[in-house]
């Protein structure tokens, strides 16, 4: 049984990717208690799914590894994976929270020595890859997962293959007995960094995600980028395989839009003219991407990003919602329909791939949390003051960049702190 | 007289136009150009035109013959990130340039819908018969026994079906109260000549 | 302290005890590594392998252990004994894992696992443990400097939190820059109009504040002191004086608008209708809520032009090459004051891009609502005509060379300019370059400075040995460099809010200022309690020095990154710990190793490296020394190991805090006791710098290129020693590198240097 100790001077933190890590990190640097609640089996969220960050390319899991060892030496922070907030009652500064814990089948004897992963022959959808690939059904979520521990998938619990998984662990580490439980904690202020995901691109008919294989979404492409991948960090496209060197970026898939989103989801503009490094790490001057766009919102200083992209001969920037797109199925290539609203130039031009830079959509629409919370238009979390001791971090709260969420995360912290401490006053 | 960028002629569309005050909500995607499946034939596609509204553009918009070519297939409609109703602007601004008598004069859409609003606006009903063989023959009569002759099966073929009755030539039948409906007619234009301030 | 007692465990799960001889390990523990106390174990980590290590330490007096299992990044929190030093020999990731499971390769990999039971038991005999700062103490005061919306936000919310805070403000009134503002754009839904500011608000709420002191027409004339202990000298216009003390600072200075009168191209300081955003507010403000009037003649205003990002978002390096990020906002909520007192007005906003981002898409449609025309076009040029103003641009949708004739205003969207005081980088790094010995930096800075350069105005008046201000990052803000904390400048203790470091609008600078204000709590709780901010959060140990060892030489005081080090009245290094982040770059930069931390030190290092056996000449083994960034190219070398990428069996790595704490002396020792090689694996360095500590990889390629005549000293070739750069991805690269260095050293040969 899952034993969790917290007070309502405890901090919830909702929500395990870099808003919700660096929220419960901030608190807890400060000498408060944290329980950080993640619905995966692994902390980092999205960001660890992203190959490089822009503007500087540097790499997402540098990050985290810091995050990690400082949560890791931080005896304040209590970390649940696979564990989703359910109910929520009370009031500020003495909330009562239930969490579901899903059953994991591997307890904490696990040493990630990777035995179980070799028994068994089941292979599931590696949703860390966003299905593009597969994984044994014994698995890690990824090379960095932490906790560093195996998951055993709940479609072969019952098969023989977790039988192989059990017996193949000499550390008594696989517990298929595991059921799922429910514990109940108190908080006296909760932080939700329940994050984001990516529009669903098939709702964009035009753009045919879901008929055409080699229209892919911009967080699948950076799958396709990273070494951790499903190629191994080779771009190549899902039809046949070839080496997709000609390559569209759509911006504003779903965002700006009336009929998807209401909002910028702010980020697409900067993550496509990143992706485009990735075409020319790759291919160099052999390499060919375009940017189909409405407007380029490369804000404040990532406009040197932007221009140093403009500056890239194998790059083209094209003024122009795209209207529609059509996969040829002799050779693969997807044509892209539409017309260069700078001047009126019709065009039908052929791709190897094309990368929807799908919009931004919290994770979980604010009125569905397990809470009574404001929201915007688009679901995002307002900071109003009837939501009492609730509050948004990163986005859950905004569609935004890694560095503005974590700047909001740690704000959010602070909001947090106010409150607990006001408990402790009280309290003496 | 309009000026460059003021917004007179953007306010006699907002007028005039039936749903023209969407004309300010466009954000030059340009969706609706390349989602018309007749784009390529037209001049200015429809941002376009919004941002010559907007850039006081009227002589060039209204005797453009762009918006005489949509047909009404509402691809434009549907994608619009603003949900401008971009077909009936189109139509709204035709029936502009119609009233104002700048639109082209030979153009074939409009000679069709003026065919065919007067055809119905005589008996109240459309008279098939005689709006298809004044389409036949709008480009002259030896093209318009050409097109007959190319047509003649299907004719005959929806006269067999009693789709299709010749003796509609001579007169046709029409709605019970014409005048009634005359009335209606005068009654109503006069209404939306108060209302575009063409009276 | 009780007498030191080394217990060595070795651990036999994960394969271990299948792939190497544990016995033997054992036996290398206890007759070279001198441990006391050896224990073998199928599941070390397990409760009861936990248990039997606790058990030892309270029955047996163990003070130092030695655990041979896997990498120190895995089951960190079960062998994270805090009470005892504790040395991690990497015998999984780092040898079993990254060797072929092959009988011809059982030698070598065992002559690994044993190298590296040495260099454990050798590390920790080394260590103390860290004691922290008997002298640690903090002031739960927070100093915010500028009292605008940034600072006015860090002071209520650090007071909320139970802070004291004292604000200075140069002006006669809080508000700054939002003061001057008739209306901002909204900050919640539905995002449609122009909301008051909270100016007013703020400013009451601060002045019923008991915790909060606010210094108007005051500025800070002298900062010094650490987190935690900082002592702030107030002066105000009147003349007077006051010092306060604080724990940590805000430095919320915020901006400047871009001078307009750089753009005469754009009629401004031609025409009184051609004015900037500021302009146009006084105007607003002026006229409260009833039309505005034409400057020149205080004319009915029929027209008005919006020029978007004037003297911003420029190539040709006469203007702001950035862009203000907030200038879209600002021009949509201003041509709605025009349409909320007349619709009939035409406003006309001149884009390229509009960048409106998240919620500034509904205040976007709001103003097309409204009837704000907007057209993407780049302006040539505004030319003033009379009471107008002819706005000449391209309308790049018509494709069009296009004029409007009869602006009776223009209002030109020019950029934010940080309030950010001293450029002390220059200096700083004329200052480096001189330490170690090339003076032409210094010579050419000494040059601009007497050419009458006007020196921009402090903000901090820092006493600090490396300069008065916080380091800037580029254009003058003060961001952080790092995406993933945009809180780590370089100045532990002060964070800077709001535009100063960031062209931001309201909105973000408010919840940057919050954020702000979190950080520098946090930075007052860690100095009370002696712990180190980020990176190493909660890193007690700190640098101890022998001064009577020390030369004066100053490389310390001008390489640490994070300014930490001051000098005293005798011109030896001050060290301020609670400034102090602990990556070692100043033992690294030390010619005379004075300088080592209790649980990192030249020797924890220098002894490890020292440990390990190295064949002879004839015996075709070369060895390797691969000093590796803990935090990217140790974890690259874990997970090659994980996915079982195999490397050269040949070397030994031993992880660092930061390449630049890698003192030469371990490369000479390297060298001189034989090894073949070493490689130094770094974070990216140069204007997209990936290294932690900001500094400290590029320290180390600077110390290295020098390395030269070291080697050509000891008449060894240069390929001996070599510096990588290696991102945590690398995990193919990285084995590949070291199996090419491998090849190279096969190839060039064996080290003289063995058996001396």
């Amino acid at each position: 049984m899952t034993d969790v100790i917290a007070t309502n001077q405890t901090i919830l933190v909702v929500g395990g990717g870099i808003s919700g890590m660096t929220a419960a990190l901030e608190a807890a640097e400060c000498g408060k208690n944290v329980v950080l609640v993640e619905k995966n089996a692994a902390l980092g969220g999205r960001v660890s799914q992203l190959y490089r960050y822009f503007p500087k390319l540097c790499h997402p899991v540098c990050g985290l590894e810091i995050n990690q060892r400082r949560l890791k030496q931080n005896p304040r922070i209590r970390v649940l994976t696979m564990a989703e907030v359910t109910e929520i009652t009370g009031g500020e500064g003495d909330y009562t929270a239930t969490v579901k814990l899903a059953p994991r089948y591997v307890n904490e004897n696990c040493t990630a020595c990777g035995e179980c992963g070799k028994a068994v022959d089941a292979e599931v959808p590696d949703a860390f890859n966003y299905n593009l690939s597969k994984v044994k059904a014994a698995y890690l979520p990824h090379k960095m997962a932490y906790p560093q521990r195996y998951v055993i998938d709940p479609s072969i619990i019952g098969t023989a293959d977790a039988d192989k998984a059990k017996a193949a662990c000499k550390y008594g580490a696989v517990d298929l007995d595991m059921k799922e439980e429910s514990v109940q904690f108190k908080a006296g202020a909760v932080i939700w960094a329940t994050g984001w995901k990516p529009y669903d691109a098939a709702k964009i008919q035009p753009y045919g995600y879901d008929r055409f294989s080699n229209v892919i979404t911009s967080v699948e492409f950076e799958r396709l980028a990273d070494i951790h991948g499903p190629t191994k960090g080779k771009i190549l496209r899902p039809s046949d395989g070839k080496e997709a060197r000609n390559i569209a970026f759509i911006q504003c898939a779903g965002s700006r839009d009336e009929n998807h989103l209401r909002h910028c989801s702010r980020i697409c503009c900067m993550a496509s003219l990143k992706q485009t490094n990735y075409v020319r790490e790759a291919y160099g001057d052999e390499g060919k991407s375009t940017i189909y766009y409405i407007d380029i919102r490369a804000i404040d200083r990532f406009e040197d990003f932007y221009q140093k992209v403009q500056k890239d001969k194998t790059v083209t920037f094209i003024k122009s919602k795209v209207a529609k797109a059509v996969q040829d199925e002799k050779t693969g290539d997807v044509v892209l329909h539409g017309v260069n609203t700078e001047g009126y130039h019709r065009y039908a031009t052929p791709h190897d791939l094309v990368v929807l830079a799908v919009g931004m959509e919290p994770s979980v629409m604010a009125a569905n949390l397990p809470a009574e919370i404001v929201s915007d238009s688009s679901g995002f979390i307002e900071a109003d003051p009837s939501n009492h001791a609730f509050f948004g971090a990163g986005c859950a709260s905004n569609p935004l960049d890694v560095n503005r969420a974590v700047q909001s995360a740690t704000a959010s912290a602070l909001r947090a702190i106010q409150v607990v401490n006001r408990v402790a006053r009280v309290e003496g | 007289m309009s000026e460059n960028y003021r917004n007179n002629f953007l306010k006699e569309v907002e007028e005039r136009v039936e749903e023209g005050h969407w004309v300010k909500m466009c954000m030059q995607c340009g969706v609706c150009a390349g989602s018309c499946p007749l784009g390529a034939h037209w001049a200015h596609p429809p941002q376009e035109l919004f941002m010559m509204i907007r850039a006081g553009k009227r002589e060039e918009v209204l005797t453009s013959d762009s918006m005489w070519m949509c047909t009404s297939c509402y691809n434009c409609v549907v994608r619009c990130p603003r949900k401008l109703p971009i077909t009936h602007i189109m139509h709204g601004l035709a029936n502009l340039a119609y009233r104002l008598g700048l639109s082209p004069k030979n153009q074939t859409t409009q000679k069709f819908a003026s065919m065919f609003w007067n055809n119905l606006a005589q008996t109240g009903r459309v008279n098939e018969l005689k709006l298809s063989l004044g389409m036949y023959f709008k480009d002259g009569f030896g093209q318009g026994i050409k097109n007959a002759m190319a047509m003649q099966s299907v004719g005959l073929g929806m006269v067999k079906a009693k789709r299709l009755n010749p003796m509609e030539l001579f007169g046709g039948h029409g709605i019970k109260d014409k005048s009634g409906f005359h009335a209606m007619l005068k009654k109503a234009r006069e209404i939306e000549d108060r209302r575009k301030n063409f009276a | 302290m009780a007498d030191m007692k080394v217990a060595a465990y070795i651990c036999q799960g994960c394969g271990l005890g299948e792939r190497l001889d544990t016995a033997a390990l054992a036996s290398v523990a206890k007759k070279e590594g001198k441990a006391a106390l050896i224990k073998e174990h199928e599941f070390l980590c397990n409760a009861d392998g936990i248990k039997m290590i606790r058990d030892d330490i309270a029955n047996e007096a163990v003070t130092h252990v030695m655990i041979g299992a896997c990498s120190r990044r895995a089951k960190t929190e079960a062998f994270g004994f805090t009470d005892v030093c504790v040395s991690r020999a990497n015998l999984r990731e780092g040898v079993i894992w990254s060797q072929p499971e092959t009988e011809e390769a059982r030698e070598t990999t065992q002559e690994m696992a044993e190298d590296y039971i040495r260099m454990g038991c050798a590390e920790v005999k080394k260590m103390t443990l860290p004691e922290g700062d008997p002298a640690a103490v903090t002031e739960r005061t927070l100093l915010v400097v500028g009292g605008g919306v940034s600072g006015m936000t860090a002071a209520l919310e650090a007071s909320k939190a139970g802070y004291k805070v004292v604000l200075v403000e140069k002006s006669g009134a809080l508000g700054g820059w939002a003061a001057k503002l008739h209306k901002r754009t909204p900050g919640k839904s539905p995002y449609k109009d122009p909301q008051n500011t909270p100016v007013a608000e703020m400013a009451a709420a601060i002045e019923a504040d008991a915790n909060i002191k606010v210094y108007l027409n005051a500025s800070t004339s002298k900062t010094s002191g650490a987190p935690g202990r900082f002592e702030i000298e107030i002066s105000t216009e009147s003349g007077s004086t006051t010092i306060e003390k604080v724990g940590a600072i805000v430095q919320a200075t915020g901006f400047e608008l871009y001078d307009a009168n750089k753009l005469p191209e754009l009629g401004y300081g031609k025409s009184a209708n051609v004015v900037d955003q500021a302009g146009l507010e006084a105007l607003a403000k002026a006229a409260n809520g009833s039309p505005i009037k034409r400057p020149s003649d205080g004319g009915e205003v029929k027209t008005v032009v919006f020029v978007q990002c004037a003297g911003q978002r420029d190539d040709s390096g006469k203007h702001l090459p950035y862009c203000s990020g907030s200038c879209c906002l600002t021009s949509v909520k201003q041509a709605m004051y025009f349409k909320e007192a007349n619709p009939d007005i035409d406003t006309v906003v001149i884009y390229t891009d509009l960048r409106m981002p998240g919620n500034g898409e509904d205040f976007y449609r709001s103003g097309q609502e409204k009837g704000v025309i907007f057209t993407k076009g780049k302006v040539s040029g505004v030319e003033a005509a009379g009471n107008q103003c002819k706005v000449s641009f391209q309308d790049l949708i018509l494709n069009d060379q296009v004029a409007i004739d009869n602006a009776d205003l223009v209002v030109l969207a020019t950029g934010q300019v940080p309030n950010s005081g001293v450029d002390i980088d220059t200096k700083l790094k004329a200052e480096i370059a001189a330490a170690a010995g090339d003076n032409s930096l210094m010579e050419a800075y000494t040059a601009s400075q007497q050419e009458g350069a006007v020196q921009p105005i402090s903000m901090l008046n820092l006493t600090y040995r490396q300069g008065p201000d916080v380091p800037q990052l580029k254009y003058g803000f003060t961001d952080s460099h790092f995406i993933c904390f945009p809180y780590e400048t370089r100045r532990t203790g002060i964070y800077s809010a709001g535009p100063v470091r960031r062209p931001m609008d309201m909105v973000q600078a408010m919840e940057d200022a919050t954020g702000a204000a979190m950080k520098a709590i946090q930075a007052i709780e860690n100095a009370g309690l002696g712990r180190a901010a980020h990176p190493r959060s909660g890193d007690l140990s700190f640098p101890k020095v022998r001064l009577e060892g020390c030369t004066q030489c100053k490389r310390c005081t001008v390489e640490c990154p994070f300014g930490a080090i001051d000098e005293d009245e005798k011109r030896f290094p001050l060290f301020n710990q609670a400034r102090c982040r602990r990556c070692g770059t100043c033992m690294g930069a030390c010619p005379v190793r004075v300088i080592s931390f209790e649980n990192y030190s030249i020797d924890t290092v220098g002894s490890q490296l020292k440990a390990v056996d190295v064949p002879d000449e004839f015996s075709e083994k070369p060895r390797i020394l691969i000093l590796a960034c803990e935090n990217d190219a140790y974890p690259a070398l874990d997970m090659a190991a994980m996915n079982r990428n195999v490397y050269s069996a040949f070397v030994r790595v031993i992880p660092v805090r930061c390449l630049g704490s890698v003192n030469t002396i371990w490369i000479n020792d390297a060298l001189s006791s034989g090894y073949d090689g070493v490689m130094m694996m770094g974070c990216k360095h140069g204007d997209d710098y990936q290294c932690h500590f900001v500094k400290g990889s590029e320290l180390a390629n600077i110390r290295m290129s020098k390395i030269g005549d070291t080697l050509k000293n000891m008449s060894l070739e240069e390929e001996r020693v070599s510096t990588f750069e290696v991102a945590i991805t690398d995990i193919e690269r990285v084995p590949q590198l070291i199996n090419d260095y491998a090849a190279l050293i096969q190839k060039i040969g064996m080290s003289p240097m063995k058996g001396f």
